[in-house]
């Protein structure tokens, strides 16, 4: 396993490296894609983590995504807080609600959890909307965010904004990592394996998906702060049922618990739509196709995890 | 910016294609950011053959300025997300002005890129966070909220005398807008509003909410949603056998709400600026006449007409201004006082709010027609 | 009183279509453990079918029941094809795939006759002609009841019935279950699990064309993103019934539009659908595998 991974890693980090280069080359509206890139590969590791690596059938993660959002539209608009200093409570904020949420449902097995997934995304949309605590500025949402500022440098321009998604972009891939090889890495590996075996064998089921849970919600909420930014608008139309069904076919297309796969897969289903463009209304009857080509031809998903030793 | 397509290889061809004649000039481009496919694919659609339309006439009688007008559209699916890669792209595209988008929602993530580019943007957005910045490239070209709830609220008030008012809304940027200004004004009339309730647009199940309005006894149901609910609610009132007058915002209007509603239709009572067809100005039934022969079809929506007078309107700077200056087209256009448009008469203000916008009432007929019941049509 | 009945009539009727439409979910995982996320699509594509037939034909001059009836056919024999056609390339490659594979070709496939239907039928709101049926509607305490909910109550009713005797009663639909409790042990036993797979995409997608033409002559109106809401709805009734489980979809459904009716009746219409989904969760929290599903173990 040592073997495989340590080149993909190091032809990664160059690859990660050169991307940085971007800019240079890419006029505005590519570069914007290049960043948005960046943000939804983040939610899509961070599906990863609930999907490919816990198993567990979660497609409702928009939630979590539109927290980390929603955290820093408020706290930024509303309360004049600095950019920056919302990003700590996106990403603490989305993890508590994604361990609360996960709670009570982690029991519910395969499409019983989807289904309840499903539910806490289509109540967090309505709640937005309904302009909850009259804070979340109902169906028109929050326009007018600011931007972050570091060390008194404003991140404003986009290549700026670029370089700050992919920074942390570069943070989330190393957390990825080395998730593979700490202790809540393993126990999920030998949770997926057998339940019971890990079981037996002193991992905490419940406790462990929970962390899962969190850890994934805590790294959507990041990526939502980075979208607000982005966008500097933040609305509930973002965060809906067909965006989590989005994340939830990004894994799966991409290769499930495979870093290299869900980037893949972020890039089929992000960046190639937007290559597609020139087929206008034909976009997604051509994508519908694709997307059954690809599973199709490859089962596992485009880039499929090296397979472990049993 | 325009030198960069002088000696771009498109106009080169162009220019040798054409052969002779004073077409040198490279095209004015003209930007539509729309949703061209998911939920609002029909009035995106709408917008995109709208605006070519009136690019192709114009054209034909020799362009602007001497120049071809070449439109540029970009699918935003209605999404935050892809309005502000549309917002780039077209303005990486070098557009001088854009036409959208549909949702308030694409229009307020689109806004501040366009800001930034000088690029006008004039959309059908009516929400209020569009005009609170004050962009002076942002022209909203639907009539703005604050004015259809004033007339709603004066005609069910005081011409109706309607006692008891439910208002029933969906959850989207444009209809909960109206709907909070007509529950403030008909209060500001001295009306009652007995509930304000939601419906899930597109659900098509009505009944279990108009069921809960029937048992309120309402004089009148003002729903300030889109057509293809409003129809069905209407049909759904008469179903249930509710008595209660069906008062619909200028989203309402549509050929599809009489077809949807059947026989039911008779009677509803719609509130919009007049039909382009009931228009005095020849100029709106010639577009919708042209608009028909060219895709078989009528307009959508009245949006699609009110984003075809924002590219008439930019196309008239144009004209008049002799200049693709940004500028000098935002100065012209915030100064257009009287502005022929295919929905009326108006004006923008200093925030790029529409001002002026002839509201009446009309009664569906059995035959899916119009009929204007107020103000009363005056002879000639 | 009046006001109660009515609920209970508004949430019977969308609950007879939600609960057709779970049929094909329900039998599909059943035997496959699929969730064929495409079959709202399919439904509407079905009512789509019935409004060419239905408007086509008007022209000639015969509209009543004759022609509504032969739209019935058409698009039950249209989606019955299709929905095996779709089996045949999107989900027989999978089967022995992780079955998270299916699912996502299901999302492509879902996307795919969504966006066809767009291309073909265009991206506007079409009307189903009226004066198709009788326009009769009943008033009774206080409520109403029309022609066309009497007909959605009774043919869901009669058409559920049927499928239930089939599966229970027959040798095929025996084959069915079989092929539902352990495809290698019903293989071994004789039974041509392919041909209980082709069958399962006749039944599902035609009893879901009835409720997609259903929903066109009740509501008079389809347009091409429909088959997500309503596939939506009734894969969620098909989970609370407890999904693989026939009597279950049917439970579900009408326990759905019941909830739907009451929420938005009794407690808030801003709130509706969270009210629904909380209770939802709270079934599979008191119940984790649906009101009358089976505790049996996963298949991974």
């Amino acid at each position: 396993m040592m073997r495989r991974t340590l080149p993909t890693a190091a032809i990664g980090a160059v690859l990660w490296a050169g991307c940085l280069a971007l800019p240079i080359f890419l006029d505005s509206a590519w570069i914007s894609i290049a960043a948005i890139f960046a943000i939804y590969a983040i939610v899509a590791l961070s599906q990863d983590v609930v999907l490919g690596r816990a198993g567990l059938y979660d497609m409702g993660h928009a939630v979590y995504f539109g927290i980390g959002a929603y955290a820093t539209a408020v706290l930024n608009v509303g309360f004049g807080w600095p950019i920056l200093a919302t990003l700590p409570v996106a990403i603490v904020g989305a993890a508590l609600v994604g361990a609360v949420f996960a709670a009570p449902i982690i029991r519910l097995r395969g499409d019983y959890l989807l289904v309840a997934t499903i539910g806490l995304n289509a109540i967090f949309v309505l709640a937005m909307r309904n302009d909850l605590g009259g804070l979340t500025g109902g169906s028109d949402g929050i326009p007018g965010l600011g931007v972050p500022s570091l060390f008194g440098l404003q991140i404003e321009s986009q290549s700026a904004l670029f370089w700050f998604d992919w920074v942390l972009l570069g943070v989330v891939l190393l957390v990825m990592r080395n998730l593979d090889r700490c202790e809540l890495g393993r126990a999920l590996r030998y949770l997926k394996q057998d339940q019971l075996a890990a079981s037996t064998l002193g991992v905490d089921a419940r406790r462990t998906k929970i962390l899962a849970f969190a850890l994934g919600a805590g790294l959507a909420g990041l990526a939502g702060t980075l979208f607000a930014v982005q966008i500097s608008t933040v609305s509930p139309s973002s965060f809906v049922f067909t965006e989590s069904v989005t994340l939830f076919a990004i894994v799966i297309v991409g290769g499930q618990g495979s870093i290299p796969g869900v980037l893949l897969g972020t890039a089929l289903m992000f960046v190639v739509p937007q290559i597609f463009r020139e087929f206008a209304q034909y976009r997604y009857f051509i994508f519908g196709i694709a997307m059954i080509a690809v599973m199709v031809l490859r089962p596992q998903g485009l880039w499929p995890r090296a397979r472990l030793a049993r | 910016m325009i030198k960069k397509f002088m000696i771009g290889g498109a106009s080169a061809i162009a220019i040798l294609a054409s052969g002779c004649i004073a077409q040198a000039a490279p095209p004015i481009r003209i930007g539509v950011q729309a949703p061209i496919t998911g939920t609002y694919a029909d009035e995106g659609q709408g917008i995109e053959k709208a605006v070519k339309l009136l690019a192709e006439q114009q054209n034909a009688k020799g362009g602007l300025l001497g120049r071809k007008i070449e439109i540029k559209v970009c699918d935003d699916e209605g999404k935050a997300a892809q309005a502000a890669i549309c917002a780039r792209q077209l303005a990486d595209a070098h557009v001088v002005a854009v036409v959208g988008s549909y949702t308030s929602g694409a229009a307020l993530a689109a806004q501040p890129i366009y800001a930034r580019a000088n690029i006008i943007q004039t959309s059908d957005g009516t929400s209020n966070k569009l005009i609170a910045r004050g962009y002076k490239t942002w022209f909203g070209n639907a009539a703005p909220n604050s004015a259809e709830a004033k007339f709603t609220a004066h005609y069910m008030v005081d011409v109706r005398h309607f006692k008891r008012t439910a208002v029933l809304t969906d959850h989207s940027s444009f209809a909960t807008g109206l709907a909070d200004s007509v529950v403030k004004d008909v209060k500001a009339d001295h009306g009652k509003i007995i509930d304000k309730a939601f419906i899930n647009a597109g659900s098509q199940n009505f009944t279990p909410v108009l069921t809960k309005l029937k048992s309120l006894h309402p004089d009148a149901i003002y729903f300030s949603g889109y057509y293809s609910d409003g129809g069905l609610i209407r049909a759904q009132m008469v179903q249930l056998g509710i008595k209660a007058a069906f008062v619909g915002g200028d989203a309402n209007q549509n050929v599809a709400f009489g077809k949807i509603a059947g026989a039911a239709a008779k009677g509803a009572v719609i509130i919009n600026v007049p039909a382009p067809q009931d228009l005095p100005y020849p100029v709106a039934k010639q577009f919708v006449a042209a608009y028909q022969a060219k895709y078989h079809a009528l307009p959508p929506s009245v949006f699609t007409l009110t984003n075809a007078d924002g590219m008439r309107a930019v196309m008239q700077a144009i004209e008049a201004t002799h200049s693709v200056k940004p500028a000098k087209l935002e100065n012209y256009l915030h100064h257009l006082k009287n502005f022929q448009g295919l929905t009326g008469t108006f004006a923008w203000n200093g925030r790029g709010k529409r001002i002026g916008s002839p509201f009446t009432a009309f009664e569906v007929g059995a035959d899916g027609g119009y009929t204007i019941v107020y103000p009363a049509p005056s002879a000639g | 009183m009046g006001t109660f009945i009515q609920q209970v009539i508004n949430g019977l009727t969308v609950g007879g279509i939600y609960a057709l439409i779970a049929l094909g979910y329900t039998m599909v995982y059943g035997v496959l453990r699929l969730i064929n996320f495409a079959h709202g699509d399919l439904c509407i594509l079905g009512a789509f079918v019935g409004l060419t037939m239905l408007s086509g034909a008007l022209g000639g001059g015969h509209p009543g029941p004759a022609l509504v009836l032969l739209a019935f056919v058409v698009a039950v024999i249209a989606i019955s094809v299709a929905g095996v056609a779709l089996e045949f390339v999107a989900y027989r490659p999978l089967r022995k795939a992780d079955r998270l594979a299916a699912v996502v070709s299901a999302l492509g496939a879902s996307m795919l006759i969504e966006n066809g239907i767009m291309l073909i039928w265009g991206p506007e709101v079409r009307v189903f002609p009226s004066g198709l049926l009788p326009a009769t509607t009943w008033h009774v305490a206080g409520a109403s009841i029309s022609f066309v909910e009497v007909m959605i109550i009774i043919v869901s009713v009669v058409l559920m019935a049927a499928l239930y005797g089939f599966v229970n009663h027959t040798r095929f639909g025996t084959a069915i279950r079989a092929a539902a409790i352990d495809q290698d042990a019903a293989r071994l036993m004789g039974i041509n699990v392919n041909r209980v797979i082709s069958s399962v995409f006749v039944i599902g997608p035609a009893l879901g064309a009835v409720g997609g033409l259903f929903i066109g002559l009740y509501y008079r109106e389809a347009y091409f993103t429909m088959g997500w809401t309503y596939g939506l709805n009734a894969f969620i009734a098909a989970i609370i019934g407890g999904i693989g489980n026939i009597p279950g979809a049917m439970l579900g459904g009408v326990l759905l539009g019941l909830f739907n009716a009451f929420a938005a009746g009794y407690v808030s219409s801003s709130w509706q659908n969270a009210i629904t989904f909380a209770l939802l969760i709270a079934i599979l929290l008191i119940r984790p595998s649906g009101l009358l599903g089976e505790r049996v173990a996963e298949k991974v």
